[in-house]
């Protein structure tokens, strides 16, 4: 179980003005520049329960994965996974944890990745017949049994995503924190992972925590969302329910002779609006339709919109 | 097998994962180092037009030249840089979530270069001695050759350590190559791998013998050579431990502030 209760971390940076100038002022003096990364979160997963983290870039997705991971410390409030607290580091939380950044390399460039499992295998003390095991079970069920001897810089990118899961995966984790990790995929390598993980899931149970841009990674494998703007937390629910958050509009899709654009309008003003559409411009194309999740969850992050 | 000689076959593997840069450094550099070395000295030999400087005839500067390079790269690996750069991208994360020290990785890392280089330097020093020496190799020297390179070893330790308090402060700064790059001349320099430092006025050689410096190039190259006696050799082990305690304990306490900074890069 993971429990998270008022988890704020801020990062500080230093902000230099552009040119030479700014590059000579910095160098006596630097201005400090502090950002909310989190503003006080609470959160509470339960074992074998799967969460989407949506939010925009900078939102602060990634920064609360790191901390559940143990990476990064918080500046204030608690957090526990499985009852240890993660920054801590406890080799007993470690050894049941795994991390997946999909823009991260976990496995060694210059060698193949059956070299990397074996060091990993070590590293976990994982037993020789589970070994065999799981990698004999996440090769066949990734499809990358071929490519386990050759050296990972030479695989392709949707390859090496496969064998970074596998490295990932072979200790058997109770808690699997995955960060974007179908960033650069292409389509069916997307769709392979997906595939993947919601077989993993149920075999395995784990607690995961998935974090993506690709709404269909979202779809497809988390029943529970939290949507993050700003460091904080909008909406923290089932999937299911977020298309009754705008249950009362439409989605207009307007196609004019000179641009595309959406329009949200409240049900009872769908008539009205749509004929000073029509009288406003020449219009080629019009789609009346119910807000998808994307279009809610786009909404959201825009307006900030919190659930009634 | 335990895993850090796991990481150790590891690193040792990537040394030969490409065989053209393998056979230049194993080969090359070495033989380009000596070859430049021996030029120089004997034009200053001959313009000094002396048989002997220092201690050194011209014969033992040359052992010397061919030693004090592998040396350099037993203690400072090919690693160096490696960790902050890892800081600087993220990718130290890796380490953090493996279940076992991130120092004691990165140590064992470290050293395999050091092992790797060793056996160069062993080999190497072997094959001058037969091919190129003036007098062929004994019991003594053979002695001579493995208790210093056991001694480069101990160094390497020492400057994995010092490294690590360098590397570490990526945490803080934005970029730390000028502190890195300072830190390797003033070992070259201190330590005699630039010239022997028996060279240097003899006030500043009795302040270097309480510093880690002679005894991370100049004591190893001298033992392998034979010029150093069991006293001198057990003082020199004894005060390398010291500095690698003294190193251990700031890397700890450095680690101890800087783990808090750490960001992985990204919000």
């Amino acid at each position: 179980m993971i429990q998270v209760k008022n988890l704020r971390k801020t990062f500080i940076s230093h902000v230099k003005e552009p040119g030479l100038k700014g590059s000579l002022k910095a160098l006596f003096k630097r201005e400090i520049k502090q950002k909310d990364a989190l503003k006080s979160v609470n959160l509470e997963i339960k074992q074998g329960e799967i969460l989407g983290l949506i939010g925009a870039n900078g939102a602060g997705k990634t920064t609360l994965v790191k901390m559940l991971a143990g990476i990064v410390h918080p500046t204030s409030g608690d957090a526990t996974v499985m009852g240890y607290v993660p920054w801590q580091r406890s080799n007993e939380y470690r050894k049941q944890m795994s991390l997946i950044m999909g823009q991260k390399n976990q496995v060694w460039w210059d060698l193949p990745a059956m070299d990397s499992f074996i060091l990993l295998k070590e590293i976990y003390q994982i037993p020789e017949t589970q070994y065999k095991y799981n990698v004999e079970f996440l090769a066949e069920t990734l499809m990358v049994k071929d490519h386990l001897k050759t050296q990972v810089r030479k695989l392709s990118l949707g390859e090496r995503m496969k064998v970074e899961l596998m490295a990932a995966l072979l200790h058997n984790p109770k808690v699997i924190f995955l960060d974007e990790p179908t960033i650069g995929l292409d389509i069916s390598a997307q769709k392979a992972v997906r595939g993947f993980l919601r077989q993993y899931q149920k075999e395995y149970k784990p607690i995961t925590i998935l974090t993506s841009h690709y709404m269909e990674d979202i779809k497809e494998l988390c029943p529970r969302v939290v949507i993050i703007k700003e460091g904080e937390f909008v909406y923290d629910g089932a999937l299911s329910h977020i298309q009754k958050m705008l249950g009362d509009e439409k989605v207009l899709t307007v196609t004019t002779d000179s641009t595309t654009f959406k329009l949200n309008v409240p049900r009872h003003d769908l008539s009205k609006k749509t004929q000073e559409l029509f009288e406003k411009n020449t219009i080629l194309d019009l789609n009346i339709h119910d807000p998808s999740i994307e279009d809610i969850i786009e909404s959201i992050m825009r307006n900030g919109v919190r659930p009634s | 097998m335990r895993w850090w000689r796991h990481v150790m076959a590891m690193e040792l593997r990537k040394i030969i994962a490409y065989r053209s840069d393998f056979w230049i450094t194993f080969l090359g550099q070495t033989a380009i180092q000596l070859v430049v070395a021996r030029a120089l000295w004997q034009s200053i030999f001959e313009a000094q037009g002396v048989k002997e400087m220092q201690g050194y005839t011209l014969e033992m500067m040359q052992l010397y030249y061919l030693i004090v390079p592998i040396g350099m790269k037993i203690i400072t690996g090919e690693n160096f840089g490696f960790m902050a750069r890892e800081i600087y991208e993220g990718t130290f994360t890796r380490y953090l979530l493996y279940p076992l020290s991130v120092f004691q990785y990165k140590t064992f890392t470290y050293m395999s270069y050091s092992l790797f280089y060793s056996v160069q330097l062993i080999l190497l020093y072997m094959l001058y001695r037969v091919f190129v020496g003036e007098a062929p190799m004994n019991v003594q020297d053979v002695g001579n050759l493995l208790l210093g390179t056991g001694l480069f070893f101990l160094a390497a330790f020492a400057y994995v350590m010092m490294g690590m308090l360098i590397e570490l402060l990526a945490l803080w700064a934005d970029n730390i190559w000028s502190v890195a790059v300072m830190m390797r001349f003033f070992t070259s320099f201190l330590g005699g791998a630039f010239i022997p430092l028996t060279f240097l006025p003899e006030w500043s050689q009795k302040i270097l013998v309480w510093t880690p410096f002679p005894y991370l190039v100049s004591i190893p190259a001298r033992t392998v050579m034979g010029l150093t006696d069991l006293e001198e050799i057990a003082k020199a082990i004894l005060i390398i431990l010291v500095w690698i305690l003294v190193f251990m304990e700031l890397v700890k306490l450095l680690w101890k502030k800087g783990e808090m900074k750490y960001t992985g890069v990204g919000i």
